[in-house]
């Protein structure tokens, strides 16, 4: 009997397996048919889902047939009934199992034909020869003759049900093998019945899918775990109820998934299961997404002809191209251009082999085997076994080329990008036939991802693949690998529509004009399409005339004014390129594949953009070169030959070393209107943006007369007494840092530092002495360190010692701290510098000063106290009234006829530095430093040199400007008045001071005499005494006062006395300057200004 | 009906021995290539025969394939019906497969009628 059921169990199957989309027909049949055995089972069977009951469980059946039956039967009830209660929970969806368990149930039936059964074993092929044999009518006619009652009659009947039921089995059987013409049924897919994928589409009817968690990695492991788990709790109680489970490794990492008509059941199949974490939680994949899934996508097949690239190995990076793909894609039969070094002796290959060539050898370049040099070297290890191919050296060479078996874990087959110049080596093939296989390559080419973006916005574009192949349209966005397109032609006309890169192609016609733009040996070409064949592109180059065939995706449709080749790709008329080392050129012509430029010399030259070594870029606007007369000359501006030269004149388009390229719009001709010129054969006519280009005495030869005093530029030393310091046993002040004013007595002391001890802590403090102040015995005047140590030389010696002091304090105590204030980052550097302080002084002297003052403010001897007292006692008050006279202002003002005179005089620049520099002294006070710092004026001399003269410059202007923002910050008094003037001003004196100085000879004491402090000092001096004089009334203070002091009050001494009565300010200098630069105050009032404009 | 065997039991693979497994280009199912050589493929059988001793099993069936998928109830599975693999017999399957069927075991198939299922993805593509 259960062989019958085994064979209703295969015909079932069959008609799954066999007829296909035709399953409705046999069936109703057939389930009549068993109707009569199957009384109960009926009823249950309407479910037409005949699964096939897994065979193992037939199995575990069959097997314990032969045994006590009743036992298995009860166990098997038992469980059914198990499963029963099971099923209860969800009976519509389990008809299939019901069935099964309602068969069962007919065990008892099954039984009493189970002693026929002893052929169970038998292979399944065999089932359908038995049945015949054992439904035998002799079979029937024994059971007939034992028939001994009802109940055997009852019996008999079923049993002649199931004879018959058993004959239209057999009979259907045969049917199918007829229909079949005696194949036997496979499971493989049969051509008719192999339904499209569409139709499969999950319903709801379908088994949910649950995603869970895993380690990832584990994903396999875990899918067979759960399949041996399965198989295991087969046939127990416990048996798992899912359908499948899945595992998308590569793509889904970290997830399995399991098919089941319940989520209890997932659960239960997954505990205990290791590295799969079902209690996190699970994802019911939704109907619609369950076949991306699945999904599964092709990789770019390796077909013969396709471009990989090796990726490790002496061929490490170079192009193969594969000949033959075989054991199924695992190992790739490629060729690729040898590289052997044939003059490697053998301890390369050293038959003891210890000696492996180095990897860091030398790698032999790529080269076609060369059979000749092959023997020449090594003939031992040549063989040939047919013409053309030869065995060298453990490798096969054909045609030229190695050709190798690799396998494909050693390639690389994506992004291979092969370069066109890296494809023609296989252009030719043994027979010397060009065999560019460009299909080839174009499957290479499009299987990579493109570094740039072939697809842009604008370009036309036809789908040639897939669903909507022969689309044409207009890309209108290019998101990853997607391409929006407009359709512009066919019925879906106006539509947008996505398509992958994959299936597109763009689009060219036939005489569209097209440049060429990436990955190609010929980008940058330009020229006509003439022929399209698929999606390679003929054009005829505009430049070449030559026919050339690439990609479509590598072109572009060119703008309409084409026609720039390579060169004129990469330049444009009157760029500056380096021609060599030595040698810039200006380009004046540009033809299709030359350059015409006229180098530093003059000399017109035709070159090649590939012997352009670099383009030098566009310097920034503000090169500056200096001119003839020693004022600074820029791009765009107008200058004139004076010297050597023809008379020329143009603007300036390039500055380079001393060469300029100019163009003038007379001179036309050969260079097109560019020549070149030394720049100090030229002189400025027309400053660009107004910059005044003064003609005032010639100042280049400053730099000389500076020299003299030190020649170098280091800053100046306070001079060092000999013998015993003078300071030691000095009662001082301390002015700077944490003991900032506590007095103390000096008991020791270096170059630059004393040990003090303090009178009220009992501490001995270790202190620059730059932060001391020295008590002048006579008058109680704070003195600085440099005015206490410098010799006396009467009141005007002790100016300068304050002129050495503020210097000294500017540069070393107070350091960084009020150079930095004024924008000069380090003192003392900046001072040798030389071009940064003239920066920053040429802004303090707008006014920017005050802030350095301000900043310094703790520095200064002179200052500090001056500072002090300003701001905080009356002489603030003071200071207010100076600020408003602003003795800055004063000064300036004052000088405005030296401004004038300056201005005549000099070249701006020169005038300028001289200003800073004067302003150094005034600010920086010193004495020393002043002449010192003069050196500085240099800088502007220097100032040939680039760099120098543009920063000073705009130190300038910001200088100007700033004390113009200051001022209005400060006082809307002063606003007009002093905001225009304010920069000329600052520079005025400046200008006045510097030369004055100089000229003085103030210089040449190292420490400068009280004559060459008095010269600056007035400046500054002078300033604060109108206020004294004149607080309020702005037009006194401006004339009347200044242009007086700096004239008479040579001796500031004089003055400096008044002020610093005025102030009573204890340090006479310091007063003096302190007043001067009142505007520190106003800086200190306003402390966020200054920081501001610094 | 014997190629489709029914009395194949899946056998659990130790992970150590998944470097062996093998996934079948016709029927996707995942084998060691030992179980391919000494029982053939529990689908194919007859049809491609493994176990003649020719290098058939080594053309017809790739190591290199994705995806795994215990399938214990074929016919009930939705994913086994979308990958066409419900008329196999429970086991592990793969869902791609890479490689090329070599013509020959392609001609076997022809002879018997049988429609080929690429498993290398390209069947996505044809829609």
């Amino acid at each position: 009997m259960s062989n019958i059921r085994d064979a209703n169990l295969h015909s079932d199957e069959e008609d799954d397996d066999d007829f296909g989309e035709e399953e409705e027909d046999p069936r109703p049949e057939k389930r009549q048919k068993r109707a009569p055995s199957d009384d109960e089972e009926e009823e249950e069977e309407d479910d037409d889902e005949d699964a096939p009951k897994p065979s193992g469980r037939d199995k575990s059946r069959n097997k314990s047939n032969g045994a006590n039956d009743d036992d298995e039967i009860e166990d098997l009830e038992d469980e059914d009934d198990d499963e029963d209660e099971d099923e209860d929970e969800d009976e519509d969806d389990e008809g299939p199992r019901r069935r099964r368990g309602q068969r069962r149930a007919h065990n008892p039936f099954l039984d009493t034909m189970a002693e026929v059964d002893e052929d169970d074993e038998v292979d399944d092929e065999e089932d359908d020869e038995m049945e015949a044999d054992f439904i035998a009518p002799g079979d029937d006619d024994d059971n007939l003759r034992h028939r001994a009652g009802d109940d055997r009659l009852h019996r008999q009947l079923d049993r002649q049900n199931q004879a018959d039921f058993a004959e239209d089995l057999e009979k259907v059987a045969a049917d199918i093998r007829d229909r079949h013409g005696g194949r036997r049924g496979h499971r493989l897919g049969d051509a008719s019945t192999v339904t499209p994928k569409r139709l499969l589409l999950p319903s709801v009817n379908d088994p949910s899918i649950w995603g869970v968690k895993c380690k990832p990695g584990k994903e396999k492991e875990a899918v067979f775990t759960i399949m041996k788990k399965v198989q295991d709790m087969k046939g127990t109680r416990n048996a798992l109820n899912i359908i499948s489970v899945l595992e998308r490794g590569q793509s889904m990492q970290g997830f399995i998934y399991v098919e089941a008509r319940r989520q209890a059941d997932v659960l239960n199949a997954l505990t205990n299961i290791p590295n799969v974490y079902a209690r996190s939680g699970m994802i019911l994949v939704p109907v619609d997404e369950m076949p991306d899934l699945l999904r599964v996508q092709k990789k770019a097949e390796i077909t013969p002809g396709t471009f990989v690239r090796f990726k490790r190995g002496k061929y490490q990076g170079d192009l193969a191209q594969v000949v033959d793909v075989e054991q199924s894609g695992q190992i790739l039969n490629i060729r690729a251009v040898p590289r052997i070094d044939y003059g490697a002796r053998d301890d390369g290959t050293d038959p003891t082999g210890k000696r492996k060539r180095s990897v860091g050898a030398v790698r032999p370049p790529q080269r076609l085997f060369s059979e000749a040099e092959a023997r020449k070297y090594h003939e031992r290890d040549l063989t040939s076994t047919r013409r053309g191919i030869f065995n060298f050296q453990g490798d096969t060479y054909e045609g030229g080329y190695l050709v190798k078996d690799v396998r494909v874990t050693a390639l690389q087959l994506e992004n291979v990008n092969p370069k066109l110049e890296e494809v023609t080596k296989f252009a030719s093939t043994g027979d010397g036939n060009e065999s560019l296989d460009l299909q080839a390559l174009s499957q290479s080419l499009k299987a990579s991802t493109d570094k740039y973006a072939p697809y842009q916005p604008g370009d036309m574009v036809e789908v040639y693949l897939g669903e909507q192949a022969g689309m044409v349209g207009k890309v209108t966005r290019v998101r990853a690998d997607i391409v929006s397109m407009n359709v512009q032609e066919g019925p879906l006309r106006g539509k947008d529509i996505d398509v992958p890169f994959k299936g597109l192609r763009k689009r060219f016609k036939e005489g569209d004009h097209v440049k060429v733009m990436g990955g190609s040996r010929y980008r940058d070409e330009v020229g006509m399409v003439v022929k399209i064949v698929d999606d390679r592109v003929t054009f005829l180059s505009d430049l070449s005339m030559g026919e050339i065939t690439v990609f479509s995706r590598d072109l572009r449709e060119a703008s309409d004014s084409g026609g720039m080749g390579t060169a004129a790709g990469k330049y444009d008329l009157w760029d500056l390129i380096q021609l060599n080392a030595t040698t810039v050129a200006c380009v004046i012509k540009i033809d299709r594949e030359s350059l015409k430029v006229l180098d530093q010399d003059g000399a017109t030259r035709t070159i090649l953009p590939s012997q352009v070594a670099a383009k030098i870029p566009p310097r920034r606007k503000d090169a500056v070169a200096t001119d003839r007369n020693g004022s600074d000359i820029r791009i765009e501006d107008t200058v004139k030959e004076i010297a050597g030269g023809e008379n020329r004149s143009g603007v300036i388009h390039h500055l380079y070393r001393g060469f300029a390229f100019i163009h003038s719009k007379e001179l036309q001709g050969e260079t097109g209107g560019i020549f070149v010129a030394r720049t100090n054969n030229l002189a400025t006519m027309i400053a660009k943006g107004g910059r005044i280009a003064s003609s005032g005495p010639d100042l280049s030869k400053m730099p000389e007369m500076m020299k003299k005093p030190g020649g170098n530029m280091a800053p100046p030393i306070i001079p060092r007494q000999g013998g015993r310091d003078r300071i030691l046993g000095q009662t001082v002040h301390v002015r700077q840092g944490p003991y900032k004013g506590l007095l103390g007595i000096v008991k020791d002391a270096t170059d630059t530092t004393a040990r003090i001890e303090l009178h009220s802590k009992n501490k001995t403090i270790t202190i620059d002495k730059m932060k001391l102040g020295f008590k002048e015995g006579s008058t109680g005047r704070i003195l600085s360190y440099a005015e206490f140590v410098q010799p006396k030389k009467g009141f005007g010696g002790s100016s300068g010692g304050g002129g050495s002091t503020s210097y000294s304090s500017g540069g070393s105590s107070a350091g960084g701290s009020s150079w930095s204030g004024s924008r000069t980052p380090a003192g003392a550097s900046a001072w040798s510098g030389s071009r940064t302080p003239a920066g920053a002084h040429g802004n303090s002297g707008g006014g920017a000063r005050t802030p350095a003052w301000a900043g310094g403010a703790g520095g200064d001897g002179g200052r500090t106290p001056a500072w002090a007292s300003g701001s905080k006692t009356p002489a603030y008050g003071a200071n207010d009234g100076s600020r408003t006279s602003d003795p800055y202002r004063d000064g300036s003002r004052t000088s405005n006829p030296y401004r004038d005179g300056s201005r005549t005089s000099d070249p701006y620049r020169g005038e300028n530095d001289g200003s800073r520099t004067s302003y150094g002294q005034t600010v920086g006070a010193s004495g020393g430093r002043t002449p010192a710092w003069n050196p500085g004026n240099r800088t502007p001399h220097y100032g040939s040199s680039e760099s120098g003269p543009r920063d000073s410059s705009t130190a300038w202007d910001s200088g100007s400007k700033t004390p113009a923002r200051s001022l209005s910050n400060i006082n809307d008094q002063w606003n007009d008045s002093y905001g225009n003037n304010s920069s000329t001003t600052a520079r005025t004196p400046a200008g006045y001071n510097a030369t004055s100085p100089e000229f003085s000879g103030g210089y040449t004491a190292a420490t400068p005499g009280a004559s060459g402090l008095s010269a600056p000092t007035p400046g500054g001096l002078s300033a604060p005494t109108p206020p004294v004089s004149a607080p309020t009334p702005r037009a006194n203070a401006w004339d009347a006062p200044t242009p007086r002091e700096p004239v008479t009050a040579a001796t500031p001494g004089a003055s400096g006395g008044e002020t610093r009565r005025y102030y009573d300010a204890p340090t006479p200098q310091g007063g003096g300057y302190s007043t001067a630069k009142t505007p520190g105050a106003w800086g200190n009032d306003d402390e966020d200004d200054a920081p501001g404009y610094n | 009906m014997s190629s489709a065997n029914p009395d194949y039991k899946w056998r659990p693979v130790p992970t150590n021995h998944f470097r062996y497994l093998r996934a079948c280009m016709v029927c996707a199912v995942v084998l060691t290539l030992d179980e391919f050589t000494r029982k053939g493929c529990p689908n194919c059988h007859p049809v491609l025969d493994y176990t003649t001793g020719s290098d058939l099993a080594q053309m017809c069936t790739s190591p290199i394939y994705e995806g795994c998928i215990s399938i214990d109830k074929p016919t009930e599975s939705w994913i086994a019906k979308w990958l066409r693999l419900d008329k196999y017999v429970p086991g592990v399957y793969a869902t791609k497969v890479v490689g090329d069927l070599p013509e020959d075991a392609m001609d076997y198939l022809n002879a018997e009628n049988i429609e080929y299922i690429p498993r290398d993805g390209s069947e996505n593509n044809l829609e």
